[in-house]
């Protein structure tokens, strides 16, 4: 009986009831579809810069991360191969590497770069290298003077696949080691200053290049899916021990991401605010009006003898109705958007250089998150049905004689 | 001389799904200076013929002339600005704008005309001294009397000496003394302005005072008696 | 006062809670969107001018080439030549000459690439807040010594402190090998993580030597008297420079060329801002419909009594207008008010933002943020607001003009 009388009672005035679930459905809509998008901006940075060489979790001496130097390498290295294997989970693939700070010179340019040494066939699905050569060809395990340098950098250095670069570094005895090499492919990245900033050549020949007779500088770990990396990681470390290697996530490697992560939640959930703030004006406003119309008959009501609280109920019950249709609308319409645009990805190649500055991919790619999702139409309905209570203890409160004697 | 003069006026409505004749051919005279009833219960039509006359609805067939002017073929606008100068009305109820004093609501008509402030207040003031309400001009609508209302609806009314007013049920919504008092006073403007008053009614006190009384039945004249 | 004014102002406080209940959400959207905008533009301003006085400054000559390759051989002759060319406009500010060089520098125990400039210590302290971030050790004294200033995270990776010697070695401007051993003098801490971790500055005197510039620079480096000067002077500029006959063709950028990121995150930023924002306005906007449909509804029967004494529904949509845009204004009026005091408190008091530094170090923004309020953010945002409730506002308004006086009077 309620039920059915709050439904007829909403489509009394359809006019006004469709204005008010517009804004409603509008406001929904925004949450859903800008929120996927503001996610989507988020979730490209993190895939950014976990496939920009990080990984979901990695493996370092533990001096290394803030000496990032040849010194503090790994040298048990299969000690750390059998700790990877009894740990890590199905899925996940681990790739070894030897990274240091380098100067790249060539007949007229020179630049300061970070060489990474790789196992080539083993980057795949780790790391952006693992697909990214896009010219000439990929390194070979056992390469010796083959080296494979980002796009930018080879304009930048005015050179082409061929041609020889060299390449100095500090060797473990402190000594500059410095040896040419052979460009045999060119690699693109979602960012140029990745292009500009890594070379990369065989981890054999980059041993030989340092010195490290079996030692590496980092391990590299790739899980099937994110959210697992904290735990893996804990497990890692505990396995490690007093080794002296440490395991972090990519949270703790990149804290950038880490904090852009925490604002972001605590701006989303302001801008629900703020929406939803623009919106319940209206519907205080409207139910209102409602009520206010239809005093006598909340008189006549009463005066049949139905109780306050049943009022109460019925005024609430119209506005659960409105708030849930509303945000029902909304979210279909928004999930639509969010789909259609998920299917190529919004261009942001226009502004490249500003998607650079704040570590985005070239295409933004929507991304529904449930906890978002939840906490929008939660946010709508709850507060939406807080809001309503002024309109309907109004109702409630007529007392008979009162309302029959409005007009 | 006939101030109004109605030929052969058809009206039909549609009601849901079914075409009602509200007029079946009316035609009607009426003397400058008169002071006409038309009655008949509710849905007789008189309610219909009267809004014609005041130009607020137009007949589908015959025509419908005030002081000369036929309505046939005025535009929404032509037939505005007939009724600013020509026409006054007064409803059963809510005649007034809620937000405007007396003197205001009197004055709004002027302020149409185009009249400047100092004619118009003045005037104002005179026509409400003159249907009694003296002193009460600047109290807002929700602070006078059902009777005191319908006062400043018949000042409003006359105050820019049309040629005809239009009465609809003037009387139903007060007591039957209050009524009289209106009605009293409606005369009286009529006999010293010579002001010319139709009314729709279907109170017998209304119909004692008029000295035309037309019954209307079925949308068409049932009966014309000139006492 | 005109009666339609009377008559719309009385008409708007007859349903006070209606009324407030509009006027709070429209107030509210313009509080929002004046704090909102002011506060982005208070961030846009830190975030250019960090990096103009830092580093960029508002103009730079440079030869053809350097932006994109920044090979030493591209370089500016004759540097005291455009010094007086700059002399002689007006608002320009200040200049210095920068030289630079990629280099190989080596502590006691550690090599790192890094890009050394020279600089002209006393022309480059009225063009670079450098100096005042000097956190330990001294500015370069004069411009021909052999001692370096370092940013304070490549220090803490070459393991040096003041005192420390650091070797240099490059390649000069004639192929030949550049090398140096400089003492570290200053140590300095900007915020801005990538700039602290890649810059070390030697006397513009001693790089020219051991670089063989022959007296060439590659920047000059102008700082103009305000940021709505900068294409003015880059037009002088430009014109002046055209006739100059050097190896390589002379060109001056802004720091929108040097810094394309900086500008486009800007713009970007200002856009999803602005579809955020234009989303809210239309929330608002049906939020309040409702209240300007009420008001022709409610009185249609009054609407109808107008038009029997003769009012045309010209006159009563005007009247209708003016109410709703009334409301609209005594609610954007408060919002701008609103708006207006949280912005200058903070403003003055700046809004604290340590807990983003990682995020704040990268845009190049350090510490508390300033909002600012401008012309342009205090009436963008209520001015789009008066704009969509107007067009919300004309729709019941259209409904009075086909409205018919005997439906109307008729109307329950």
């Amino acid at each position: 009986m309620f039920v059915q009388m709050a439904w007829r009672n909403i489509w009394r005035n359809p006019r006004r009831t469709t204005v008010i679930l517009i804004a409603v459905v509008i406001g929904v809509w925004s949450m859903i579809f800008l929120g996927a998008l503001m996610r989507g901006m988020v979730d490209g940075m993190i895939k950014n810069g976990i496939s920009t060489l990080t990984g979901h979790i990695q493996i370092h001496h533990e001096g290394y991360r803030k000496d990032p130097v040849i010194d503090n390498s790994m040298l048990d290295v299969d000690k750390l191969d059998a700790v990877l294997t009894e740990v890590l989970p199905e899925g996940a693939k681990y790739a070894k590497r030897i990274r240091v700070n380098t100067i790249a010179s060539n007949a007229r340019h020179s630049a300061g770069l970070t060489l990474v040494g790789i196992e080539p066939e083993k980057e795949k699905g780790i790391s952006f290298i693992g697909e990214g050569v896009v010219e000439g060809r990929l390194l070979k395990p056992d390469e010796k003077r083959g080296i494979i340098i980002g796009k930018a950098l080879l304009d930048k250095f005015e050179t082409k696949i061929g041609r020889k670069l060299l390449i100095m570094t500090q060797d473990t005895q402190n000594e500059i080691a410095s040896k040419s090499f052979k460009i045999v492919g060119v690699f693109r990245a979602e960012m140029e200053a990745t292009e500009k900033n890594f070379v990369f050549i065989s981890l054999k020949s980059a041993k030989k290049l340092v010195k490290l007779n079996d030692g590496i500088s980092e391990v590299s770990i790739s899980l099937a899916e994110r959210g697992m990396e904290g735990e893996v990681a804990e497990k890692l470390n505990a396995q490690l021990g007093s080794t002296g290697l440490k395991a972090e996530t990519w949270k703790e490697l990149i804290p950038m991401l880490r904090a852009y992560l925490e604002i972001f939640d605590g701006f989303m959930y302001i801008w629900y605010l703020v929406v939803f703030t623009a919106m319940g004006f209206g519907i205080v406003n409207t139910t209102l009006m409602a009520v206010f119309e239809r005093m006598r008959e909340f008189g006549l009501l009463k005066a049949l003898g139905m109780k306050p609280s049943w009022i109460l109920r019925g005024v609430l019950t119209e506005s659960l109705f409105l708030l849930v249709l509303g945000a029902f609308l909304g979210n279909v319409l928004g999930f639509i958007f969010t789909y259609a645009t998920a299917q190529t990805g919004i261009d942001l190649s226009a502004l490249a250089a500003g998607a650079e500055a704040w570590g985005l991919s070239r295409t933004l790619i929507p991304v529904v998150v449930l906890k978002d999702v939840f906490m929008a139409n939660f946010m709508v309905v709850v507060l939406g049905m807080v809001v309503s209570a002024y309109p309907a203890v109004k109702a409630a409160r007529f007392t008979p004689v009162e309302a029959m004697m409005m007009n | 001389m006939n101030i109004v003069q109605v030929k052969e006026v058809k009206k039909t409505y549609i009601q849901g799904k079914v075409e009602v004749y509200a007029l079946r051919g009316v035609s009607l005279d009426i003397k400058k200076g008169g002071f006409a009833a038309l009655a008949g219960p509710s849905g007789s039509g008189k309610t219909t013929l009267l809004n014609i006359i005041g130009g607020l609805d137009l007949p589908d067939s015959g025509d419908v002339a005030v002081d000369g002017s036929s309505f046939s073929g005025m535009s929404q606008a032509d037939l505005a600005k007939m009724r600013l100068n020509k026409i006054g009305f007064v409803f059963q109820a809510y005649n007034l704008i809620p937000v405007l004093s007396a003197v205001e609501n009197v004055e709004f008509v002027m302020l149409l005309q185009g009249l400047d402030k100092v004619e118009r207040r003045q005037r104002a003031k005179d026509v409400l001294d003159d249907v009694g309400l003296e002193g009460k001009y600047d109290r807002r609508p929700a602070e006078l009397s059902g009777g005191q209302q319908q006062r400043v609806a018949v000042a409003r009314a006359i105050v820019s000496n049309p040629s005809i007013v239009l009465a609809d049920e003037p009387t139903a919504n007060l007591d039957s003394k209050t009524g009289n008092g209106l009605l009293e006073m409606m005369k009286e403007m009529n006999e010293k302005k010579s002001v010319t008053f139709i009314f729709s009614t279907h109170d017998d006190m209304v119909m004692d005072y008029a000295r035309r009384l037309v019954q209307i039945r079925d949308g068409e004249i049932a009966d014309d008696i000139v006492k | 006062m005109p009666i339609d004014i009377t008559m719309a102002w009385r008409n708007i406080w007859r349903n006070p809670r209606r009324t407030l209940l509009t006027v709070a959400a429209i107030g509210f959207a313009s509080t929002a969107l004046v704090f909102m905008l002011s506060f982005q533009f208070g961030v846009y301003d830190t975030m250019i001018n960090s990096s103009v006085n830092i580093h960029a400054g508002h103009l730079q000559i440079q030869a053809k080439g350097y932006k994109e390759k920044m090979a030493m051989r591209y370089a500016v002759a004759d540097p005291v030549r455009m010094g007086n060319l700059l002399n002689g406009i007006d608002d320009v500010k200040s200049y210095t000459y920068r030289a630079e060089g990629f280099s190989m520098l080596s502590s006691s125990d550690r090599t790192y690439g890094v890009l050394v400039t020279g600089i002209d210590p006393d022309k480059e302290k009225q063009v670079s807040t450098i100096k005042s971030l000097v956190r330990k050790g001294e500015y370069l004294s004069s411009s021909n010594a052999y001692e370096a200033l370092v940013g304070s995270l490549l220090a803490a990776n070459l393991k040096v402190g003041i005192g420390d010697e650091i070797t240099i070695l490059g390649q000069a401007k004639d192929g030949s090998v550049a090398a140096s051993v400089v003492t570290v003098k200053g140590i300095f801490t900007s915020g801005i993580d990538e700039f602290d971790r890649s810059t070390v500055q030697i006397p513009l005197k001693t790089f020219q030597e051991v670089y063989s510039m022959d007296g060439a620079v590659h920047r000059v480096v102008v700082v103009c008297k305000s940021l709505k000067s900068v294409s003015m002077v880059k037009a002088a500029l430009a014109e002046d420079i055209s006739g100059i006959d050097e190896k390589y063709e002379l060109k001056v950028f802004d720091w929108m060329e040097i810094m394309p990121g900086l500008l486009q995150s800007i713009q970007m930023d200002l856009i999803s801002g602005f579809i955020m924002y234009i989303i809210l306005v239309i929330v608002v906007a049906f939020s309040i419909l409702n209240t300007f449909l009420m008001a022709v509804f409610e009185r249609t029967r009054e609407f109808g009594v107008l038009m029997a004494i003769g009012a045309e529904p010209g006159r009563i949509m005007k009247l209708l207008l003016i109410e709703s845009i009334t409301m609209t204004s005594i609610g954007i009026f408060l919002g701008m008010a609103l708006g207006s005091v949280f912005s200058l408190y903070f403003q003055k008091h700046g809004i604290d933002f340590t807990g983003a530094s990682e995020i704040m170090n990268q845009m190049g923004i350090s510490g508390l943020m300033y909002p600012k309020l401008t012309l342009l953010s205090l009436f963008t945002g209520p001015m789009a607001v008066l704009f969509i409730t107007s067009v919300a506002a004309l729709y019941p308004a259209l409904k009075v003009k086909s409205l018919r006086p005997v439906e109307a009077i008729s109307y329950n």
